[in-house]
């Protein structure tokens, strides 16, 4: 079924909003699940949800989805009559609710891709429906209590209408306005500030479209109870766009017009629809739906290229920035204001950066939300039991990297799930708690992101591991020099995998090799520490900005090379020949305050053809990443430059460059290209 | 009669790229790319080495803020390799989604050779000439055409 291409616009849109509850929903439903109820509050927002997805599929034209969606729906609406059904279902409903979201979300994510939704959901919907006929059939005079009321539920609308203060306004909108529908539920939200309580007739009007017939035809019904006077409501309704007339009700005729409606409605769905929706439903629901869109005003959602767009934008305008202030012409001038402006400019620029860079922020609640879901559906499948602690998940991290480090992070999580945390009997055998523990922490230190999953488990075995690293042949030294840390820092390399049995979650041929590449892509490092039977900690270190970095530029031979600012611990000349320390190799080794640190030369490294190679002449550079430090050799120290920093082409993927300790490339000021340096793999280098 | 000219200039244009060549040549050599991949033609820019590139990969240019990488197509061809000049060239061709430059020694000029297009002798296959589709005669001038898809492949190969 490919989508009638006058609704392709709203194809984002849709699929932006069914993401997003369905999330919403998986949040509801875990907790919900964990506390073994559902709120009141939890079961409508469900229902809300539901009908949302149901309405909007419904309008692209997925017919499976909205099937799937009402089927869900049916059943928390018995669950919003009748609360207490839900001990007679409630394991099962969670799993069939839960496996209903993600398949909705496949959906939603094949219609992203192509534009389709087709596939069959019977299954689920025969499910639904069969839970939904227990709860209703255990409890037939319950089910027909509500249908004894269905007679009442002409007269219910006139009830509420009834107690002092409501007032009644039938509003009629312009013709040819179209939507009438959304533009009701906007004017709801409006008068939602003047008034204490609010209903409307037909309720909730902005999820149905086919309201909209309706709406023309006989006007829509606002009761409200206002906080202050009824004229200020009138205004405000006034004051609302695209209104042709309005009348103030008196209760006789509101009885009048209400009645006749309500049947209408309750012809569409059951007979007790009328009596629950109308009073139940929509006045609990309104004031919610009205409060969140007031919140939600000072939000817009942008599209992420434009984003991009504009971080692209922002860097050359850096650069250009730097090509102006240090422009040839300028050299040897004394211009005292110019200097001045120009650090104004500087100071710009550098809040511009922050502000954009911050707009592209993202909390990693969303990743951490996710684990949750994992980490249920693997207790249940592997029989363990495992609590699952977030800490710090409002720390925010940029959209690239919080996308990039999803799949890495669930890796792990599963890895622990499954290899680490061992069965309930054998904690209590141990003398450990019997739920496992995985912990989730994230917090920003300096420059960096740094995120831990932690777990109780049995720990790494570095003889199991250096026994295996053996037999796959990645061994690169003799075992016993192997230090702890080093085995296992063995299982990220690639072809490594410890389980001996491939399972559903994990060891499917992607290891821990591919969760650190994936780190790495967006600039991350990786590290395990581990201790037998305490738990494994796998830490990650992601820079918090990839896009421009402070770079002190160096020169080797002809060429320009950069380094990030925050690794470089000091500089300095070599004024003594005792500081030079040769080994046996040739490795030549600095001596600085009674420490050694190995020396790198990055015109041998590279490879390129320089004057300088004497020690005296050039410059040394003592760089750190992680606890590791050593000292690089260059020419000349040419001075401090903002950078931004450019992915080599996708040609050159193949040569690793990144295993020479280049990372990428800048553009500098004068034009020309400066490759950038990145310590951490140069350090790796030795 | 100028909207008749302009008629057959736009089906031209829209055939334009089809069967059209961009034809450079090194040494007394003559060589054809089509058209299609072709995004444009550059005189020699500085060229930044990155080390540890096969020694055909000259390394990056900065053509107008994007970082390409360029070839030499000399050194690809396993011919010496000599100094550029001011007839020296860099082809910008695009190829799948990659931007790669090309060192030429010049360029001769955008022929059409759909027509006088000879299909390769089946011998030249063999003898090494793996980059090359088919031989073009224009002028008495034999012109090599080079598939982009084979002279990339190497290059196109992950890991």
């Amino acid at each position: 079924m490919a989508i009638d291409p006058s609704m392709e616009p709203m194809l984002e849109t849709f699929i932006y909003e069914s993401n997003t509850l369905l999330e919403q929903l998986d949040e509801i439903l875990l907790e919900s699940e964990k506390s073994k109820s559902l709120s009141e509050d939890h079961v409508n927002e469900i229902f809300r949800i539901m009908h949302t997805i149901k309405g909007s599929s419904a309008m692209m034209e997925f017919n499976g989805i909205s099937t799937l969606a009402h089927a869900i729906e049916d059943v928390f609406f018995i669950l919003r009559e009748s609360p207490e059904k839900l001990s007679c279902v409630s394991e099962a409903l969670f799993d069939v609710v839960l496996e209903a979201s993600d398949f909705l979300k496949s959906e939603i994510e094949s219609v992203q891709e192509t534009s389709e939704a087709n596939r069959d959901a019977s299954a689920m919907i025969a499910e639904l429906k069969r839970l939904a006929a227990i709860m209703r059939g255990e409890t037939q005079d319950a089910a027909a209590a509500p249908a004894a009321a269905a007679p009442k539920a002409e007269e219910a609308p006139a009830v509420p209408a009834a107690p002092e203060g409501w007032r009644q306004v039938k509003v009629f909108f312009e013709e040819g306005c179209q939507m009438e529908n959304i533009r009701a539920f906007m004017l709801m939200s409006q008068l939602n500030d003047w008034c204490d309580e609010l209903d409307s007739v037909p309720p909730h009007p902005e999820s149905d479209a086919s309201l909209c017939s309706e709406i023309i035809k006989n006007g829509f019904l606002v009761k409200f109870k206002p906080s202050g006077s009824v004229e200020d409501v009138l205004k405000a309704i006034e004051a609302a766009v695209n209104i042709k007339n309005y009348e103030l009700l008196e209760e006789e005729t509101a009885k009048a017009t209400a009645s006749p409606e309500q049947p209408a409605k309750a012809a569409g769905q059951t007979s007790t629809t009328a009596a629950a929706a109308a009073p139940v439903a929509a006045s609990s629901n309104a004031t919610p739906a009205g409060g969140g869109n007031k919140a939600k005003q000072s939000l817009i959602s942008v599209n992420q290229t434009k984003l991009d767009q504009l971080m692209d934008l922002v860097g050359e305008l850096v650069t250009t920035e730097s090509m102006v202030v240090g422009n040839s012409d300028l050299k040897g001038l004394q211009l005292d204001n110019f200097q001045k402006s120009a650090r104004e400019l500087r100071k710009l620029t550098d809040e511009l950066q922050d502000v954009v860079m911050s707009m592209r922020m993202v909390p990693l609640n969303g990743v951490f939300q996710r684990m949750n879901r994992i980490v249920r559906d693997m207790c249940k499948k592997l029989d363990k039991q495992v609590d699952l602690v977030t800490e710090g998940g409002d720390t925010e991290v940029d959209k690239t990297i919080n996308e990039a480090i999803g799949d890495p992070i669930m890796h792990m999580v599963r890895n622990s799930m499954d290899h680490a945390i061992e069965s309930p009997e054998e904690r209590i055998a141990l003398g450990k708690p019997e739920s496992g523990k995985i912990t989730l922490a994230a917090k920003n230190v300096g420059g960096e992101i740094v995120i831990t999953v932690a777990d109780d488990g049995c720990g790494l075995n570095p003889e199991k591991l250096l026994k295996k690293a053996r037999e796959n042949g990645l061994l690169t030294k003799p075992e016993s020099e192997y230090t702890d840390k080093e085995a296992f820092g063995l299982i990220m390399l690639p072809g490594f995998s410890t389980n001996q049995e491939v399972t559903e979650f994990s060891g499917r041929g992607v290891g821990m090799d591919v969760v650190r590449k994936n780190i790495e892509k967006v600039g991350g490092t990786l590290s395990i520490d581990s201790a037998k039977d305490v738990g494994t900690t796998f830490t990650i270190k992601i820079p918090l900005t990839l896009a421009i970095v402070d770079g002190m530029e160096l020169a080797v031979g002809d060429g320009i090379y950069t380094l990030a600012i925050t690794s470089i611990k000091q500089s300095f000349k070599v004024t003594d020949d005792r500081q030079v320390i040769v080994d046996t190799d040739g490795t030549e080794m600095i001596m600085m305050r009674g420490e050694c640190y190995p020396l790198l030369r990055l015109h041998r490294l590279f490879n390129i053809p320089t004057k300088v190679t004497d020690l005296h002449d050039g410059i040394i550079m003592q760089i750190e990443s992680g606890d590791k430090v050593a000292c690089i050799f260059a020419d000349e120290l040419l001075g401090e430059q903002q950078v931004v920093v450019k992915p080599f082409p996708a040609f050159l993927n193949k040569y690793e460059l990144k295993k020479l300790g280049l990372s990428g490339c800048t553009i500098l000021g004068d034009g020309s290209i400066s490759l950038i340096l990145d310590a951490n793999s140069l350090l790796d280098l030795q | 009669m100028n909207d008749e000219l302009t008629t057959t200039v736009d089906q031209e244009n829209q055939d334009d790229l089809h069967g059209r060549s961009l034809v450079f040549y090194i040494d007394d050599s003559f060589y054809g790319i089509e058209l299609y991949y072709i995004t444009d033609i550059i005189s020699v820019l500085p060229i930044i080495q990155i080390p540890s590139l096969p020694h055909y990969i000259k390394g990056i240019i900065n053509l107008r803020g994007k970082v390409v990488p360029v070839i030499d197509v000399r050194l690809k061809f396993n011919q010496e390799e000599r100094p550029y000049d001011d007839k020296t060239c860099i082809i910008n061709v695009l190829i799948g989604e990659m931007q790669v430059g090309l060192i030429v020694d010049g360029v001769e000029g955008v022929f059409t050779l759909r027509d006088s297009q000879n299909s390769l002798p089946s011998d030249a296959a063999k003898n090494g000439e793996r980059y090359l589709s088919s031989i073009s005669k224009i002028d008495g001038r034999v012109i090599l055409n080079i598939d982009c898809n084979k002279f990339f492949q190497n290059d196109l190969q992950l890991y």
